[in-house]
């Protein structure tokens, strides 16, 4: 049953990409020779297909792009909703719907704009970095020109 | 003649056990067998593909490896080395949605993940655990996520509210996304199988267009499971990395 897998599912096995023999000094462990020809056929795979940045980008591009697709539209929906609901309870209508349709138009936006910048998540977080280049004063002059 | 088209049917929830505790209809539907299979499939994938520790992986060993590589760095590069401990979380989440995707690709099955309900109880999972987690690990202090830095009184007024709202939307954008990409493109599949069942021979053309939305599907399947759970990576990275 382990046998009959549909070969699809794989990339070719590291036992065939490189078969025994091919080299012509051999260490006595046959364990660090396995462990040498893996990883010489693992460079021969990265230098044969250079593309494989391009594709995780790719990857990376369409989980943004099917992401951000849907935040902007859900926040005014769920806020204004919430709007509506406290309207309800505690009888200001229409006030608490107005105000929140606006915040959620701007939570949706600040989703949208963090998702596409990089900088995921509330403005509590920050990058390492970014947070370094803040602190050192004179990088706010410089962008102030 | 008329072949009556019914795209929604396919999202009928039906009662395979009928069970009732006190008025509570917690019958065994086909929607929970599809998520057993689902779990079962993965746990036999799980322990069957390592069950030999094969040096050299056979087919059902790399098919687990990878899966369990390909999360961790998923983890590794979102979270950093902190979310180690949220790795088995993580996982079970993009296994589960990649199966229940899947699976619900099959004629005749059932998508589990079409269901808001399923989605939304998976998206507040994750909001309620990262919530938790981020209070555990900062304490009071995890309200600062709220509070942008270096921004006047002022301006507070306005910002919290919206970092607030903005959060709290979290759960929702997570499970409609899911549940509206699933629903979407079963009721397409339908609709065009329903087309090319109804127009006779020239019912060929929506059939091929049927054959290249199937191949749409399948990348939706998986690309959803993994922004689903690489967004959970990302809450998880705003809750352990607090500044």
């Amino acid at each position: 049953m382990v046998r009959r897998a549909p070969a699809i599912l794989l990339p070719v096995p590291v036992s065939m990409v490189a078969p025994p023999g091919m080299s012509e000094s051999r260490p006595p462990d046959p364990l660090v020779r396995l462990g040498e020809e893996i990883d010489k056929a693992r460079a021969e795979r990265v230098r044969r297909q250079p593309v494989v940045g391009d594709r995780s980008v790719l990857q990376q591009g369409l989980g943004l792009g099917v992401r951000i697709g849907i935040e902007l539209v859900v926040a005014v929906v769920v806020a204004t909703g919430l709007g509506w609901a406290i309207d309800r309870w505690f009888g200001t209508r229409p006030w608490g719907m107005i105000l929140l349709f606006f915040l959620g138009i701007a939570a949706g936006m600040l989703n949208v704009y963090r998702a596409v910048t990089g900088v995921s998540g509330p403005v509590g977080y920050r990058p390492p970095d970014a947070g370094a280049a803040a602190s050192e004063g004179g990088r706010w002059d410089d962008e102030d020109c | 003649m008329a072949i009556e088209i019914r795209p929604l049917e396919q999202f009928t929830i039906e009662r395979l056990i009928p069970f009732h505790i006190g008025g509570v209809d917690i019958s065994y539907t086909n929607a929970a067998f599809l998520m057993t299979a689902a779990v079962v499939l993965i746990t036999a994938l799980i322990l069957l593909g390592t069950r030999k520790h094969a040096l050299i992986p056979g087919r059902w060993q790399s098919l687990a490896e990878m899966s369990y590589e390909f999360v961790a760095d998923m983890v590794e590069t979102n979270v950093g080395h902190g979310g180690r401990e949220f790795f088995p979380f993580v996982f079970t989440l993009f296994m589960f949605i990649l199966f229940a995707n899947f699976l619900g690709l099959i004629p005749y099955s059932y998508t589990v993940t079409s269901q808001i309900i399923v989605t939304f109880a998976l998206a507040a999972v994750v909001f309620i655990g990262v919530t938790i987690v981020g209070i555990v690990k900062h304490g009071f202090h995890f309200l600062r996520l709220f509070v942008p830095q270096g921004v006047p009184a002022v301006l507070l007024l306005l910002l919290v509210p919206i970092e607030l709202l903005s959060y709290c939307i979290r759960p929702f954008t997570l499970s409609i996304r899911l549940f509206a990409n699933m629903l979407a493109g079963h009721t397409m599949l339908a609709i065009f199988g329903g087309f090319a069942a109804s127009i006779g021979l020239l019912g060929i053309f929506p059939l091929g267009i049927n054959i290249l939305l199937v191949a749409l599907e399948v990348l939706v399947a998986a690309l959803q499971a993994y922004v689903f759970a690489i967004l959970t990576c990302l809450y998880l990275s705003d809750a352990i990395n607090l500044h």
